[in-house]
């Protein structure tokens, strides 16, 4: 079943088609990859699925939804109940500590619940870094953070603009990990990247070139088992 | 979020706090001294003399028939019973002084002299529970001794006492500490001169003596040809001149507005409400001056809280505006997250009046101590904090506050999630 469908979407600036009649469809529970170069309109693809833009033409279906036809109210709302977001550059608020971050998703969500952000932070392994300020955390702490604060709202579909683009290998395969694990749980995942490490991982891959979908290919490989140490996490 | 905001950016608000501060400590300075410097300019010009004449109503209608000069009497006197009176009306607090007079013509070694009757500085215990001391010792506060002292009527032990005026004392040879005898119209008595003074006018050529001495001589137990008064009042207005040409015509709204205003004339109209067949009015030049000056004294303080406000107003737009651009990314991220613009701005707002309260708060404190300041600088004696001054600053920092961050809120809302999260 297609929780996510882009039928011939477009975004034009000006004489720049960034994006291009693109058809893509994602399934419930699916994890898929989207790699392309620079310029290829992977980030404007992820606006638009992510409910931050709207396309100039086509339609966009998220969860039975279209979305390119809802205003921005509503594209907020569908943003605050179906998708959680995660950044290449975290973007956490530097005066809140790690449990007030994921709280405050909460808060524009629902209603801030101190108990549940703590298990999100558990389980992205950082129940004992709760209380610490953003500054007071490694870049791999501050994107488990970002995952956790994604995830608190049980989100039908996670978003994340090259997650690991700011950190070290290490930190890259705990990020990973927590990926996988979501999928296990069933969590659909479209996941921005330009490391082929990263993108090798998920089920299926599209490569976006000059705002086309240039080609697409299935991770026969694909198990969905947790391929690192669980203790990396 | 709004604690971790105020604990962890407590130099960004405590600037914004600061600027808050300023301009309510300096509205509160400039309300509190506007509010009271009618009273402090009123007491200022005490000095040019009372601003309300009380005649009897034949003395006023005859006065100004046939052009009698004041205080001339006609035949027609007021109770001295009713002096009291005058500190029972509405305005009564307004009421700072007053002094009856009583004028006779007596004979002095052969030659005519006006005698007046007054109260020097006469003390009275009101039925308020209040005391006052009037009498034109402070109402005349411009006259001055060639020779002697005044005359002091709760210090003094003798009553047949006089004070001359100096032309009068040069034409008929009177010295202070002299006797001199005189005869009225009803008695005759013995007075001792206690000091001659300068007041640069007519009564320079009078002798002034307790009321109840010219009363003796003139036979007029019991009455006074007039009352001057020195009473604190509010600028005139149309209202207030429609008032003083014919009452009757004010609405019953206007009269209730009207009488319940110091106006110079909805106090004499009480005064004429209390003195039976008396006739009061307003020393015309005393009252104008006195409005006159106190208008451009207001405007003048009105003018410097508004542009203190437009200052702190401006400091406000700019500090909000440039703490809403350092926290973009913030701003974006929570709209990313689903946060609605009212969302964003309820809380942008909520940190702004919170820190203008606190700012507010401070400045009315400091503002009241600028007001002390600015009045034992200016006159000489400490400003009366009213208490209608802490809403109009509450109001007015709201104001400001507010009209200081439509910039910044109109940049809230054109900010878009996906320009400020990707740095474009």
């Amino acid at each position: 079943m297609s929780l996510l469908e882009l039928k011939d979407v477009s975004k034009i600036y000006g004489n720049l088609h960034a994006l291009d009649k693109v058809n893509v469809q994602v399934n419930k529970g699916e994890w898929l990859a989207i790699m392309g170069p620079s310029g290829s309109g992977k980030s404007t693809m992820m606006n638009i699925i992510g409910c931050l833009d709207k396309p100039t033409s086509g339609e966009v279906w998220l969860d039975g939804v279209d979305i390119s036809k809802e205003n921005n109210k509503s594209l907020t709302k569908l943003r605050r109940d179906k998708i959680g977001l995660i950044f290449q550059q975290f973007h956490l608020v530097s005066y809140l500590t790690a449990v007030e971050n994921v709280m405050m998703s909460q808060y524009y969500h629902s209603m801030p619940d101190e108990k549940e952000a703590m298990e999100a932070l558990d389980r992205v392994g950082l129940a004992d870094r709760a209380r610490h300020l953003p500054s007071q955390l490694s870049g791999g702490e501050q994107q488990r953070v970002c995952v956790a604060r994604a995830l608190i709202n049980y989100p039908e579909i996670i978003l994340a603009d090259e997650p690991t683009g700011n950190l070290d290998e290490a930190n890259e395969e705990i990020v990973v990990e927590l990926f996988r694990r979501l999928h296990a749980d069933g969590t659909t995942l479209v996941v921005v990247t330009h490391d082929p490490e990263v993108a090798e991982v998920a089920q299926r891959t599209i490569v976006l070139r000059n705002g086309h979908v240039d080609h697409e290919h299935v991770n026969e490989n694909f198990t969905g088992h947790i391929k690192y140490n669980e203790e990396a996490v | 979020m709004i604690k971790g905001a105020f604990v962890r950016q407590w130099k960004k608000m405590a600037m914004i706090a600061f600027t808050v501060a300023l301009g309510a400590s300096l509205a509160t300075a400039m309300l509190s001294v506007m509010m009271d410097v009618g009273d402090k300019v009123n007491q200022e010009l005490k000095a040019y003399g009372a601003n309300i004449k009380v005649v009897p109503k034949e003395t006023s209608i005859i006065g100004e028939l046939y052009d009698v000069s004041d205080g001339e009497s006609v035949g027609s006197y007021l109770k001295e019973s009713e002096l009291g009176n005058i500190k029972t009306i509405f305005w009564a607090f307004n009421i700072v002084d007053y002094t009856p007079f009583v004028s006779t013509v007596a004979i002095l070694d052969g030659n005519e002299v006006t005698v007046t009757g007054t109260w020097f500085n006469h003390h009275m215990e009101l039925p308020t529970g209040e005391t006052l001391d009037a009498g034109i010792n402070s109402l005349r506060s411009w006259w001055s001794l060639t020779d002697g002292a005044f005359i002091d009527e709760q210090d003094d032990a003798e009553r047949d006492v006089a004070l001359v005026g100096e032309t009068a004392a040069e034409k008929y040879g009177i010295k202070t500490g002299d006797k001199i005898h005189l005869d009225g119209d009803a008695a005759s008595g013995d007075f001792t001169v206690k000091g001659i003074f300068n007041s640069g006018d007519e009564e320079e050529d009078k002798i002034f003596v307790y009321l109840d001495s010219a009363q003796d001589l003139a036979g007029l137990e019991g009455k006074v040809d007039s009352i001057e008064v020195s009473a604190l009042t509010t600028p005139d207005n149309e209202l207030a001149e429609k008032a003083a040409r014919d009452p009757s015509s004010l609405s019953i709204n206007q009269y209730e507005t009207w009488y319940c205003t110091a106006y110079v004339s909805s106090i004499c109209y009480q005064i004429q409400e209390v003195i039976t067949d008396s006739v009061a009015s307003a020393v015309r030049q005393v009252a104008d001056s006195e409005g006159s000056i106190l208008e451009k004294t207001q405007l003048l303080m009105i003018l410097i809280t508004i542009l203190s406000l437009i200052g702190a107003s401006l400091g406000i737009c700019n500090l909000v505006t440039a703490s809403v651009m350092e926290r973009s990314g913030e701003i974006g991220l929570m709209k990313a997250v689903g946060a609605n613009n009212q969302a964003i701005i309820a809380l942008v707002l909520t940190e702004i009046v919170i820190t203008a309260i606190v700012g507010g708060i401070v400045g009315f404190f400091a503002g009241c101590g600028f007001a002390q300041i600015i009045g034992n600088t200016v006159f000489g004696d400490s400003i009366e904090i009213r208490a209608l001054v802490a809403p109009i600053v509450a109001v007015l920092v709201v104001i400001v506050t507010l009209a200081g961050s439509i910039p910044a809120i109109r940049l809230l809302l054109s900010l878009k999630p996906t320009e400020v999260l990707h740095g474009r």
